[in-house]
Formats: C-alpha cells, sequence, structure tokens
C-alpha cells in the first residue's frame, strides 16, 4: 500500500530514480573492473590484430614502394592470375585428399584403439606423435623417405611397382606433401575420435547386445550417428588448415613449389609476392582474397554438416 | 545484445586502429619515400655535413647470417672460428671516443627484417645484399660524396665488386655507388679429378665451354671402368636451373634484357640463344642423377664416395668441405661459361654495407665501410669467417693462406668475371616466371621455344603492370 503511495508521489517518483541509478551503478561497478582487467589484452588485439589487419586492407590497394592507390587492381591481377589460380587448385588438391585419407582412416584406426583391452594407451601415445612433431621437422625426414633410393621407394618396388622419383615430377611431388600431411595430422584425427567414443554412454551398446544386434550393427546405429559431431569438427577445421597450407609444401618444392609449381599453394603464392618480389599490395589483396575463400568454404561446410557454431 | 559501454569501447578501439593505420602509412612512406623524393642535388647537399673531424659516438652495425658475436665451434670441423667482436674491438681502437654495437640477424625474412630496420633508423650500417630494391625506396645514402671527400680507392677491390651493387635511387639517372662490397661471392664449376682419372678423360679446361662440358659429362655417365658403380657426369642445383640457362645464355651472346628499374626494363627471354641454352640444359639433364630438378641424388658430391663428375654451379664455401673431408687434392674447379668477346660469365653475388639513410651517425657509419674493405677486416673474415665470405680485394690474391688453396685463384678469377650489376629482373616476379618455365621444359611438359615465349609473354606483361 505504502509502496503504491510513494509512487503516486514525485518525491516517490524521484526516490525510485535514484535507487535505480544507484542500482545500476553498483551493478556497473565490477563490470567495468573486468574491462580494466581485459584492457591490456584488448590493446593487444588491436595493435597487434585488429591493426595489422586494418594496415594489410590498406596495403592491398596500393602498389609499389611510394605506397600509390590503384583501387581494385591488386584484387583483379591476383584473380586473372594464372598462377593463382594453379596455386588454389595445387590447394584442394592437396586438402580434399588428405581429408579423404585422414578422416576415414583415423575414425577406423579409433575405433580398433578404442576396442582394445590392452596397450591403448601405447598406440594412442605412438599414433599422436607426429602430430606433436613440427612439421618443417617432419618434412626434412620426408625429404629422405622420398628420395629415389628412399625407404618408401623401396616399399614400391617391393610391391613389384617401378620406383619413383616422388619430388621430381608434379603428380608424385603433390602425392608426396599428401603423404605427409595424412602422416602428420592423423594423430590428431584418432585422438578427438578416440574422445567422442569414449563419451558415447556404454548402456546404448548393453541395450542394443540385450536385443541382439551385431557388433557391425551396433557400430552403424550407435556409434556413427554419435560420431559425427566430431567428424564434422575435424572436416571444417581440416579445411581451414588446408587451405591455409605452407609449411610442408614449402619444405617440399621451396619457395616455386617445384617441380613446375605443382606445390605451389595460396599461401605461397601469397609469401612469394610479398616476400619475394616487395609486392605487399598484391600479396596483401591475396590474403584477403584467401580470407574470403576460407570464410566461404567455412560456411558451406557449417550449412552441409549442419554444424551449430 | 551489447550494452553501451561495450560499442563505446569497440568504437574507441577501431578509432584508434584507423589512427594507428593512418600513423603507420605516414610513417612508412616519409620516412623512407620523403627522403627518397629529395633531388639527387638535395642529397649531395645533406652529404655536405660530412665533416673531416675524426667521428664519435656510437655506432650499430646490422649484419645478416651465421654471425656471432662471441668465439663459436663449427660442429663438422672442430674449428673454433673468433666471434665479431675482434671487429668491434679493432674499429674502436682505431676510432676512440665510438662504440660499436652489432644486431646480428639470420638469412630467413632478412630483406622485411632490414626494410622495417631501415625504416625505423634501427641501424647506421646495413649488410644488403638485396641493395637495389632498397635504393629505390631511397633508404640508403649515395656513397658518392664521401668517396670524394676522402678520395677513396676503389681500386683496392676486385674488379667488378663495387660494380656489381651499384643501383639507382629515385632521382637517379644512372647507375650510382650505394654500397661497398664486403662479403665476396660466385658461383663455379666443380669436378672431381679422380672420376676424370677413372675414365681417363682429360681434366675439364680452366674456362670450359658448355659444349665441352657436355661431351665429358657424356662419356662419364654410365658404370665406372674402374670401380663399376653407376656414374653420372653432371648435376647442378635444380632450383638454380634457370640461372645456368642464363649463364649459358650469356655465354653464347645472348643477353637477359636491359633496363634497371621496372619501368625501363626489356626481357630477352625468348631469344634465339636463350631457345638455344635451354635445349642444351635439357641435354645436361640426360647425364644428371634422377632427381636432381628436386635437390636429390647429388648428396655425395664433395664427398669420398662421390659418383658425379662435374658440378656446374657450387659456391665457394665448397673448398670447407674438401678441408672438412680431407679431400683438396681430388677435386678442382672451373670457371662458369663465358662470353668469349666480352669475357663475362655468372651471376654476380656476396653482401655489399651500406649506410641507412636514416641514420644518426653517417660520417663514422662511412668509416665502417671504409674499415669493411681493409687488410685486417677482409683477412678477419677469410680466417674466421670463411664458410660465408670470400675476400672482396686485390690484396687477397697474396696472403699466403689464399695461394696456399688450390680451388682460390679460380675463384678469385670468377668473383673479377661476374656480370654486373646484379640480374635486375631477379628482384622481382620475372625471376620466377623464368624459373618456373625452365622447369616446364626441363619435365618435357613444353618445347624450349614454347617455354621461353611463355616466360617472355608473362615477363612483359607483368613488367607492363609495373608501369
Amino acid at each position: 500500500m505504502s509502496n503504491q503511495m510513494s509512487k503516486a508521489t514525485p518525491l516517490g517518483v524521484l526516490d525510485q530514480r535514484m535507487l535505480r541509478k544507484r542500482n545500476k551503478m553498483l551493478r556497473r561497478q565490477p563490470t567495468l573492473a573486468w574491462y580494466l582487467f581485459l584492457l591490456p589484452t584488448l590493446l593487444g588485439i588491436a595493435v597487434f590484430m585488429i591493426y595489422p589487419l586494418a594496415e594489410s586492407l590498406r596495403l592491398s590497394f596500393t602498389k609499389g614502394a611510394d605506397e600509390r592507390f590503384v583501387g581494385l587492381q591488386n584484387y583483379v591481377s591476383v584473380l586473372e592470375s594464372g598462377t593463382f589460380w594453379y596455386s588454389v587448385y595445387n590447394t584442394l588438391y592437396i586438402t580434399v585428399f588428405q581429408l579423404l585419407i585422414a578422416i576415414p582412416l583415423g575414425f577406423i584406426i579409433a575405433c580398433l584403439i578404442n576396442n582394445l583391452r590392452r596397450g591403448s594407451n601405447f598406440f594412442k601415445v605412438l599414433f599422436y606423435l607426429p602430430n606433436v612433431t613440427s612439421i618443417v621437422a617432419a618434412a626434412t625426414v620426408f625429404l629422405a623417405l622420398l628420395h629415389p633410393d628412399g625407404p618408401l621407394n623401396y616399399v614400391v618396388q617391393l610391391l613389384g611397382f617401378e620406383k619413383l622419383v616422388w619430388l621430381s615430377q608434379p603428380l608424385s611431388a603433390r602425392w608426396g606433401a599428401i603423404i605427409l600431411s595424412v602422416w602428420h595430422w592423423l594423430g590428431f584425427v584418432i585422438i578427438i575420435n578416440l574422445a567422442n567414443l569414449q563419451a558415447i554412454s556404454s548402456d546404448y551398446y548393453e541395450a542394443a547386445s540385450i536385443d541382439g544386434a551385431s557388433g557391425f550393427k551396433q557400430w552403424l546405429y550407435i556409434t556413427l550417428p554419435n560420431m559425427v559431431g566430431s567428424l564434422t569438427v575435424l572436416f571444417v577445421i581440416g579445411w581451414i588448415g588446408g587451405l591455409q597450407r605452407f609449411s610442408d609444401a614449402y619444405m617440399l618444392g621451396g619457395l616455386q613449389g617445384s617441380p613446375a609449381r605443382s606445390l605451389h599453394t595460396v599461401v605461397g603464392f601469397i609469401f612469394e609476392r610479398g616476400f619475394g618480389g616487395y609486392e605487399y599490395g598484391l600479396a596483401s589483396a591475396a590474403s584477403y582474397i584467401l580470407f574470403f575463400f576460407i570464410l566461404a568454404f567455412t560456411y558451406v561446410n557449417t550449412k552441409v554438416t549442419k554444424m551449430k557454431i | 545484445m551489447f550494452n553501451k559501454l561495450t560499442l563505446k569501447l569497440i568504437g574507441t578501439l577501431l578509432a584508434s586502429t584507423m589512427i594507428l593505420s593512418a600513423c603507420g602509412t605516414n610513417g612508412n612512406s616519409n620516412g623512407a619515400v620523403k627522403t627518397n623524393s629529395e633531388p639527387a642535388a638535395t642529397e649531395s647537399t645533406s652529404n655536405a655535413a660530412v665533416t673531416n673531424e675524426a667521428p664519435t659516438g656510437k655506432l650499430k652495425v646490422q649484419l645478416v647470417g651465421d654471425f656471432s658475436l662471441e668465439d663459436k665451434t663449427d660442429p663438422v670441423s672442430g674449428k673454433t672460428s673468433k666471434g665479431v667482436k675482434v671487429l668491434k674491438e679493432e674499429f674502436e681502437k682505431q676510432y676512440p671516443n665510438t662504440e660499436v654495437e652489432f644486431v646480428l640477424m639470420g638469412w630467413d625474412n632478412y630483406n622485411e627484417k632490414t626494410q622495417t630496420m631501415l625504416q625505423s633508423g634501427a641501424a647506421d650500417v646495413y649488410q644488403v645484399p638485396g641493395i637495389a630494391a632498397l635504393v629505390e625506396q631511397g633508404l640508403l645514402e649515395p656513397l658518392q660524396p664521401y668517396i670524394d671527400k676522402d678520395s677513396y680507392d676503389l681500386g683496392s677491390y676486385l674488379a667488378g665488386q663495387v660494380d656489381g651493387w651499384k643501383a639507382l635511387g629515385p632521382d637517379d639517372q644512372e647507375l650510382q655507388i650505394y654500397g661497398l662490397p664486403f662479403i665476396g661471392d660466385a658461383r663455379v664449376i666443380v669436378y672431381d679429378r679422380q672420376l676424370f682419372d677413372d675414365w681417363g678423360l682429360e681434366y675439364l679446361s680452366e674456362s670450359p665451354t658448355i659444349e665441352e662440358v657436355l661431351e665429358k659429362a657424356a662419356k662419364m655417365t654410365g658404370k665406372n671402368p674402374k670401380t663399376g658403380e653407376q656414374n653420372y657426369g653432371l648435376t647442378f642445383k635444380g632450383a638454380d636451373a634457370a640461372d645456368t640457362v642464363m649463364n649459358i645464355n650469356e655465354s653464347l651472346g645472348g643477353q637477359w634484357g636491359n633496363g634497371f628499374l621496372w619501368k625501363d626494363m626489356k626481357l630477352d627471354f625468348d631469344s634465339k640463344t636463350m631457345v638455344q641454352s635451354m635445349d642444351l640444359m635439357k641435354e645436361v639433364l640426360k647425364y644428371a642423377p634422377e632427381g636432381i630438378m628436386a635437390g636429390q641424388g647429388a648428396e655425395n658430391f664433395l664427398t669420398e664416395k662421390n659418383n658425379i663428375a662435374i658440378n656446374l654451379r657450387e659456391s665457394p664455401g665448397f673448398i670447407n668441405s674438401l678441408a672438412n673431408f680431407r679431400l683438396e687434392d681430388r677435386y678442382q674447379a672451373a670457371l662458369l661459361f663465358k662470353n668469349q668477346t666480352t669475357g663475362m660469365g655468372g651471376m654476380f653475388a656476396g653482401s655489399p654495407f651500406a649506410i641507412g639513410a636514416s641514420s644518426s651517425n653517417k660520417d663514422l657509419a662511412w668509416e665502417w665501410l671504409k674499415f669493411s674493405g681493409s687488410e685486417f677486416f677482409q683477412q678477419y673474415m677469410w680466417e674466421e669467417q670463411r664458410s660465408q665470405s670470400m675476400p672482396v680485394i686485390k690484396a687477397a690474391e697474396e696472403w699466403p693462406s689464399v695461394q696456399e688453396i688450390g680451388q682460390m685463384d679460380i675463384i678469385l678469377k670468377q668473383m673479377s668475371q661476374l656480370w654486373t650489376p646484379r640480374y635486375p629482373y631477379r628482384s622481382g616476379q620475372p625471376r620466377y616466371i623464368l624459373s618456373e618455365n625452365v622447369e616446364r621444359v626441363l619435365l618435357d611438359e613444353l618445347s624450349a621455344a614454347e617455354g621461353m615465349k611463355k616466360a617472355q609473354e608473362e615477363g612483359t606483361k607483368w613488367l607492363a603492370d609495373q608501369q
């Protein structure tokens, strides 16, 4: 009653306003404190992320040492460049096969490890080791593996095929890069799959067993549907990483992605034009084009896989 | 979604980013280009500040490569080499009241790092193998006024070493001196005398032609008559195939093109001699190990187990490998393919020192440049940094330590016959365009004529885009 009264009088309204203001200030105080703590990070983001992005965008509209404004010319040059589209083709080629091989293979190996009663930790470590290795070190080892007289050719010959000069021909060089990337990424795929496999409740399997479902049916109707989330994440992450591919191709094919640019990737294109020839404007434009490629691919992938982000 | 405070914060961040971005623009171009756009006359005027008083103060010297301040031991040879503190101590002794500080960096991304340092004035003296691009931006100081002031004798350097680093500033009409050489480099042909003996062939002449090399390489490809192992006549560095093609082309009387700045440059990649050189290079490939295009198959060259007779392109550092494996007598060097009329052959290489336009102590920096051409400095480089440097002064020819190495005679001769200045087309995309098409020809994807035509068209289009 008294409350209703105070609302009716001007003084009561004023009191309420002051009260609300006070409450608001009290609520705001801890928030402000948090922003104060966040300030160094925000400054770091501004200086080391937003500023370089803005500067790169500005550079993408300029040309030459005097940074003269050329509008969209750099973007047009990149999109008209045959070398750029060849680097896109190489990047997609290596990435598609990397994903097609590594994700199913990793899933199968993860299932096998998950069913092991003993020694699963050993296999987890064994398969994860390549992923811990730096890609540069791994590629250096692969230079020896892919040597004309190297171990891979030994196996090829044991299987009755003629030996390949892996890094001297465009097709075999690309497959050399695919083998390296699958080897390096496989451990990560296995670990993610294993984590998901272990999270599937054993109740489902017990119930299925009671109902008389075979092992394969359990795998098909219980395991697979429960794995969709992890496989989707791996698919999206794999695409993003694949489109950003550089170090492995650079180590195997050098700056130009030899032989005959077969290992020239989109990031390799950016690196060569930016640092090999001081074409910072063009390299920045190519970087933004790559960014939009990744954005578009990720969007399509999330839609296709119905992934929730 | 966002409360007002968040929006304000984001707004402030974006505004500060734009301000920073704008500052960056001005900072970058002003520092670099403003200085550039000063007319040559003004540059000379600024150099009128060159004084005759003994300079004092602090000098920052940037060095690129495998340098260290303190002594260090080579893991292969076990030899301890003295650090660059030796140079610091000597310079400070010669120039009292000065202090030298080194900024040491590796070869990775040295161009970008050097450019950033120059724009921010982080040092006074810079090692600039990529001098042309930096001079074009006006980031380096012209040296002619200093040379004139001191009547500095450029004749003490090996022939062509000073000319090789000449470059064009934004307002220069002719090539000018912006750097003085301090690291010498070249490529030479190296061959295994033991394999020549096994096959009963005469060694290569001091200045062989491509025909002589091919003829001998053809004879030495196959089963070694003495050891029975597979021998190959030739090898080369796959990534440098285009440089070898250009070397052959120039020995046949051709040229890469002409001009120095992109706007004046004309390429000659599809000339008759270039196509001929490309065909000869395909011939070379017949006598090389499989995998040579990928840099594989020649790992044993310069070792006891070698099975390749001739390497078309070896850096002078090979003398260190020979010393490590005690194979000094087994391998010999020959000059790169030379144009018989001009007496020239091979791409200019090495490193010069230059003074940053943003340096605050240019007089002292100039003293360092002179110091780098002194016998003390060059002898230090030869004795302690041999893996990454050859002497650039004529006096080195008389040093007993040079004379006792049989291959040094050829290396120093080679350094004096390099085409100068550095091939300007290699500073940008034409270099990669030529390399790509040379590789395509060697992989039989294109014929020599098609490959060179494609290189010419793509290179010319790129140059037109630079106008």
